[in-house]
């Protein structure tokens, strides 16, 4: 793990106040509506909001906000590939990256890439790579940066939906878009786009059926490019669960192309017919 | 991961093999391939194991040691993964080159095994001070495939062969604590692996999936799907891995495929572990790659 010694990184050992609270467990409620207001047990996705084309340097950016989860994304090249020893003739290449802010969290986190965050990019390359043409890009590079801002909840899924509009915005080719939804099952009931703490949130032990779900979605192909569950499920859950994510992807699918369609008459007006 | 060149016409005889359900070494779809399994094959450790999976070879060790307890727990003990791809097993590793697949295989075990699995309680000493860490080292010595499916069966069998001993816990009139460590060898405490999952991988290849695929099927596969399943059934983390995408109705059959291969797994481990440790100092000692 390479160290960074030209920032000031404060005491070896510090830890975040919120630790020495008299621990009132809050006790999400099982029934009625969630804190913010949506429903359980319904595919109540946050609405969101999403712009393309921010950032002026990269070849294609965008933006996410799903309540309070914000990221952005990047995508530069096709360019020459850096690594020149896994130079693929036929084939580009996709490198992903993906970066929490130290701050986007409730505790504060590192500058240095962590194994959860190489985690998560790989998760984010598993899901986008199936959705590239990348046998159009030979011997190039493609790379994806994402940055998350505030950590709301369901960042991987909201990631992959980020990171694919950026790619679509770069005007890299492609099969599809790719959608990210998530859900937190929470013993017979479930909720949809969970937020930070829907998703940290431990019930009490011995319950059977917890556990969280991400699912990176291809709409017009009705592909699944990125399946990731952790807890304690059974099987007939995760069905059900895998089902609710994919409804969960289309409720997004017309923001996301209502989106690309103003990025692109923003770039260029259409011809005129003379 | 190591990779071997597959022809397009081997491709073509694998695919068809597995249409029909019959795999290049005579194989079912469903079905794994010889395992051998030995515990205790490292003295210097507090629980070892040796999984052999075909030609696929694995080595786990874990070392017990007394640690502060992580802040946001402090009455629970934890685990260290650490997945040490060597040159050995094959030279694409060399240098840098297994850190990447060091570090998701890694990832994936601190997700299989956390505490919906182990009793983590259980490892605490005395609360927010100090607390059992086990080390888990895990070292491919052959790959050929299916690399999660063995390691985590490895790092079952290494827990459950982990002996970690009894510690007393005194407190001098000052009110400050000192640790003894108990002399008998033999006082010891057990981990509780009843609940601990094993993975399953599944490779789509053609319009069928297979249970522990060789390198020459995984070759040929777009995408697979890990499924770790516990004794009763329940599946504690799904993941897609692989380029390809899938279609949903054949995650669902994966899924299923992966519980009912898992389930029926985990009895005849522990029929085996049980067995082996009844056994002693009678057994006799295979040793690596033997």
């Amino acid at each position: 793990m390479p160290t960074d010694n030209k920032r000031v990184r404060g005491p070896e050992l510090s830890q975040s106040p919120a630790l020495f609270a008299c621990k009132a467990a809050p006790v999400a409620p099982q029934q009625g509506p969630r804190a913010d207001g949506r429903q359980r047990d319904q595919v109540d996705v946050r609405p969101v909001f999403v712009r393309c084309g921010l950032v002026s340097q990269a070849k294609g950016s965008a933006y996410i906000e799903a309540g309070d989860t914000k990221l952005m994304c990047c995508v530069y090249g096709p360019k020459e590939t850096e690594r020149k020893d896994e130079t693929d003739m036929k084939c580009g290449r996709l490198t992903t990256d993906m970066r929490f802010a130290p701050f986007s969290c409730p505790e504060r986190g590192s500058w240095v890439q962590g194994s959860q965050d190489k985690d998560f990019s790989l998760m984010l390359h598993e899901s986008l790579q199936p959705a590239l043409c990348l046998h159009k890009y030979p011997r190039s590079q493609i790379d994806v940066n994402v940055v998350v801002l505030e950590n709301s909840g369901s960042v991987l899924a909201h990631a992959v939906t980020c990171a694919s509009l950026a790619l679509a915005d770069a005007g890299i080719e492609m099969y599809d878009l790719v959608l990210g939804c998530s859900i937190r099952q929470d013993g017979g009931s479930y909720v949809a786009d969970p937020s930070y703490a829907e998703e940290t949130y431990c019930s009490s032990d011995g319950a059977s059926d917890q556990g969280r779900l991400t699912v990176a979605f291809l709409p017009s192909l009705n592909q699944i490019s990125g399946l990731q569950s952790d807890g304690e499920m059974s099987a007939e859950t995760l069905t059900a669960g895998v089902r609710t994510c994919i409804e969960g992807c289309y409720k997004l699918y017309p923001v996301l192309q209502q989106a690309l369609i103003k990025a692109v008459r923003k770039a260029g007006p259409p011809p005129s017919e003379s | 991961m190591a990779t071997v060149q597959v022809s397009e016409a081997e491709k073509v005889y694998i695919l068809h093999g597995i249409r029909d359900d019959l795999r290049a070494d005579g194989r079912g779809c469903e079905d794994y391939r010889h395992m051998e399994i030995e515990t205790d094959v490292v003295s210097n450790t507090d629980g070892s194991a040796r999984v052999t999976l075909g030609h696929t070879a694995v080595l786990v060790g874990i070392k017990a040691e007394i640690g502060k307890p992580r802040p946001l727990v402090p009455n629970e003990g934890y685990l260290e993964f650490f997945v040490d791809c060597s040159a050995n097993a094959t030279p694409e590793f060399e240098g840098r080159g297994g850190e990447e697949l060091g570090i998701e295989l890694s990832n994936m075990l601190y997700k299989v095994f956390n505490k919906h699995c182990l009793d983590l309680r259980s490892l605490c000493i005395s609360e927010g001070e100090h607390c059992w860490l086990l080390y888990v080292d895990v070292l491919l010595l052959q790959c050929d495939g299916n690399l999660y499916d063995a390691i985590s069966v490895a790092v079952k069998a290494a827990l459950f062969n982990t002996k970690i001993p009894r510690v007393h816990i005194s407190a001098d009139e000052d009110g400050g604590k000192e640790i003894e460590l108990s002399d008998d060898p033999y006082d010891c405490m057990r981990v509780d692996v009843e609940n601990v999952p094993c993975i399953v991988t599944l490779c789509k290849i053609g319009h069928r999936h297979v249970v522990d695929a060789t390198l020459q099927e995984k070759a040929c596969s777009v995408a697979s799907v890990l499924v770790s399943v516990t004794h009763s059934g329940s599946v504690t983390c799904t993941r897609k891995v692989g380029g390809g995408s899938l279609d949903p109705e054949s995650i669902f059959e994966m899924i299923e495929a992966g519980k009912r291969v898992g389930k029926s797994l985990h009895a005849p481990l522990m029929k085996l572990l049980q067995q082996e440790e009844s056994l002693g100092k009678r057994r006799q000692k295979v040793g690596f790659l033997g």
